[in-house]
């Protein structure tokens, strides 16, 4: 899962990537509203962590200038601003969680995949499709009950067509779930997981869209 | 003075009855002279015609023996005159509380006619002389003093009798008027007693007397500004608990990552980073504990203090930082430049201006500091080679908490509230500027002109500069 880290402070900021990147993110961080607006505007990202006190421009105001333009992505607000007007107003912006710091990288790491799971319509923490059952929390995938080892990149494709369930996702959309800023991708990466996921999973989980991309269908396929 | 008169109303009262004791006394004295004057000449008229009857009905035919003439006593006062008749120098006739001898003292013939006020046997007489048309018949008619005396004491009294009755009346009176006269200082001192102490809104003065409007609008300006210092104070607790939070936070999240980093050497730099957030947070805190001592109160030591060692001895402190960076820091302090102030404070402010410079230049920057005398002042200046400050910023500078966009420094954003602070307590001149000369950021502190050093020459322009850390 692709995660956008707003964060001005360079300690935290810091803190806040490598946490998130030991529980199985990628992170993207940026330091200021202006590139977070031009990031959320990418479409690249399943949530972001937002702090409030931000140079540039605040981001009360990055907030309501992507929900104006109808970014719809999950924001969780990280920010020292504690009092309850601030939180209403928060909310009231288009947040959909608000953390005081500070934060347990734990809580922080549920939170954003709750706020996920919540903008996909997915009412359990586990996703389904056929007979995998993927835990996010856990980052484990069974196979008619049976758990099945996945390398994280692995992981992490199986996840985003899981989340996408019945839509088409392009392979450069898939790139941008699996990486993030400055980390290498092979020119085949996609093809290469998705040959590898069908050898674990059994060839009829992901279809193959020529010209378009790959897609996960929601229902079983009649034999 | 006793606590009684330390009540308004006590002081008030007195001060009433004392005037009023005063006036009566005063229009006492006025009715005992005026009295005294109206009966002697009343009394003395009397005399006058008492002598003028005798003179008349002189009695040749009188016995030689019966010199001893009872006159009447009609009246109470009537025993106290007294008359004596001479014939030829010889008392042929006196009343019986006359003396024996002549009142008027062994002059027979010398004596004038008229009035004159005489002693006898110890007792003071109104005596007056009358002679007859012939010459030979003397008439004296006198008067005891006492008696005049008791009888305009006998006036007065009736006069003042009356006075000393009323007078506890008029106090009890004045008590009362006093009293409510003072009703509406009473209410506000109630109103202030039940105050909470947190409530600093203005006391209403739309019906106080004109005499306790100053009073309450002095009340209320001091209530304002204890009401402003709370507010700044609050906003400033409150301020420092937001920021604190960010490095609690930084903490936190570096310290999770170090526990459930397997990696050593990311596991390591977490840990180094976690110091780090600790640092910056204890930084935090000591800046606000300066910035509260400041705000608290006035410059508390001023001595003289030489700038040009005191900027030497923190360049020396921070060099290894710019050397870590490899900056290049110069001082150009050639001479001593004496000021006045509090050394300590005058550290603060010269450590946090170089501190600046080096964090916010990068590497291999040059920061150049002075301490020179310019026109008879100190001037104290620091330039850089650093990205300077764009007008917006250069504007909020010296805000709280207000940090510079788009650095990798972990400031507090406090330093330069510290630094216009102890500016302000100074009476220091502080210019910032884009520096002409290096392209990033000139601070320029201008000290005030000092009698110490009026007499001083300032000295000839500094040639050596000393180097304080260079780095290759």
């Amino acid at each position: 899962m692709r995660i956008l880290l707003v964060e001005d402070d360079p300690l935290l900021g810091d803190g806040l990537r490598a946490g998130l990147r030991q529980l199985g993110f990628q992170v993207d961080w940026v330091r200021d509203g202006i590139a977070a607006e031009r990031e959320l505007r990418s479409d690249a990202y399943a949530a972001t962590v937002l702090d409030l006190g931000l140079p540039m421009q605040d981001g009360m105001d990055v907030l309501a200038h992507v929900r104006a333009a109808g970014v719809t992505l999950p924001v969780l607000v990280l920010t020292a601003r504690d009092a309850v007007p601030d939180r209403v107003r928060g909310l009231d912006a288009g947040a959909d969680d608000y953390l005081v710091k500070p934060v347990d990288l734990h809580e922080l790491a549920a939170r954003l995949r709750a706020l996920v799971r919540r903008a996909h319509q997915q009412p359990r923490e586990c996703l389904e499709a056929n007979d995998v059952v993927l835990d996010p929390a856990a980052r484990s995938v069974r196979r008619a009950g049976v758990p099945v080892a996945l390398s994280a990149k692995e992981f992490d494709l199986l996840h985003a067509l899981m989340l996408n369930a019945g839509r088409v996702l392009s392979r450069e959309q898939l790139e941008q779930h699996l990486y993030s800023w400055g980390r290498e991708v092979e020119s085949n990466a996609v093809e290469v997981h998705v040959h590898h996921l069908r050898r674990k999973l059994g060839a009829g989980l992901i279809d193959t869209v020529r010209g378009v991309g790959y897609s996960l269908s929601r229902e079983p396929k009649p034999p | 003075m006793s606590r009684r008169l330390r009540s308004l109303q006590g002081r008030l009262l007195a001060l009433v009855l004392a005037m009023v004791v005063l006036v009566w006394i005063g229009a006492g004295v006025a009715t005992w002279v005026d009295a005294r004057h109206e009966l002697d000449e009343l009394l003395d008229s009397h005399l006058a015609q008492a002598a003028a009857l005798l003179v008349v009905q002189q009695v040749r035919e009188l016995d030689d023996d019966a010199h001893r003439a009872e006159a009447p006593s009609l009246h109470r006062y009537a025993p106290k005159v007294a008359f004596q008749i001479f014939d030829g120098g010889r008392l042929v006739l006196r009343s019986a509380n006359a003396p024996a001898a002549p009142m008027l003292a062994g002059a027979h013939e010398q004596f004038r006619d008229g009035f004159a006020t005489v002693r006898i046997d110890g007792a003071g007489w109104r005596v007056f002389s009358a002679r007859g048309v012939d010459g030979d018949v003397r008439v004296l008619v006198g008067e005891q003093m006492a008696s005049r005396t008791s009888i305009l004491w006998a006036v007065l009294r009736s006069s003042l009798w009356p006075m000393l009755v009323s007078l506890p009346l008029l106090a009890l009176g004045a008590a009362i008027a006093v009293h409510r006269g003072l009703a509406p200082l009473r209410r506000l001192g109630r109103a202030l007693a039940q105050r909470r102490p947190q409530a600093l809104e203005p006391v209403a003065a739309d019906d106080a007397p004109a005499e306790m409007l100053p009073l309450i609008a002095a009340l209320n300006g001091l209530f304002g500004r204890i009401d402003g210092l709370l507010a700044a104070e609050r906003r400033f607790t409150a301020d420092a608990a937001h920021e604190l939070r960010t490095p609690i936070a930084a903490i936190r999240a570096q310290a999770q990552v170090a526990l459930g980093e397997s990696d050593a050497a990311r596991q390591r730099h977490a840990l180094e980073q976690t110091i780090e957030g600790c640092d910056r947070a204890a930084r935090l805190v000591e800046q606000m504990l300066t910035l509260a001592r400041l705000e608290a109160g006035r410059v508390a030591v001023v001595a003289a203090v030489d700038l040009a060692a005191l900027a030497r001895r923190i360049a020396a402190e921070l060099a290894p930082r710019a050397l870590a960076k490899r900056q290049t820091l110069a001082l150009d302090a050639p001479a001593a430049c004496v000021v006045d102030g509090d050394e300590s404070l005058l550290a603060v402010l010269v450590r946090n201006l170089l501190d600046n410079a080096i964090r916010y230049s990068p590497v291999g920057a040059r920061v150049d500091a002075a301490v020179g005398e310019e026109a008879g002042r100190v001037v104290f200046s620091v330039h850089d080679s650093g990205p300077g400050l764009d007008a917006a910023a250069l504007a909020r500078l010296g805000e709280r908490f207000f940090r510079v966009a788009g650095n990798d420094e972990s400031g507090s954003g406090l330093g330069w509230s510290i630094v216009r602070r102890i500016a302000d307590a100074h009476g220091l001149r502080l210019h910032v500027e884009r520096s002409a000369r290096l392209g990033g950021l000139a601070v320029r502190v201008e000290f005030p002109r000092s009698e110490r050093r009026a007499g001083n020459q300032p000295d000839a322009p500094a040639t050596a500069k000393r180097e304080v850390s260079s780095a290759r």
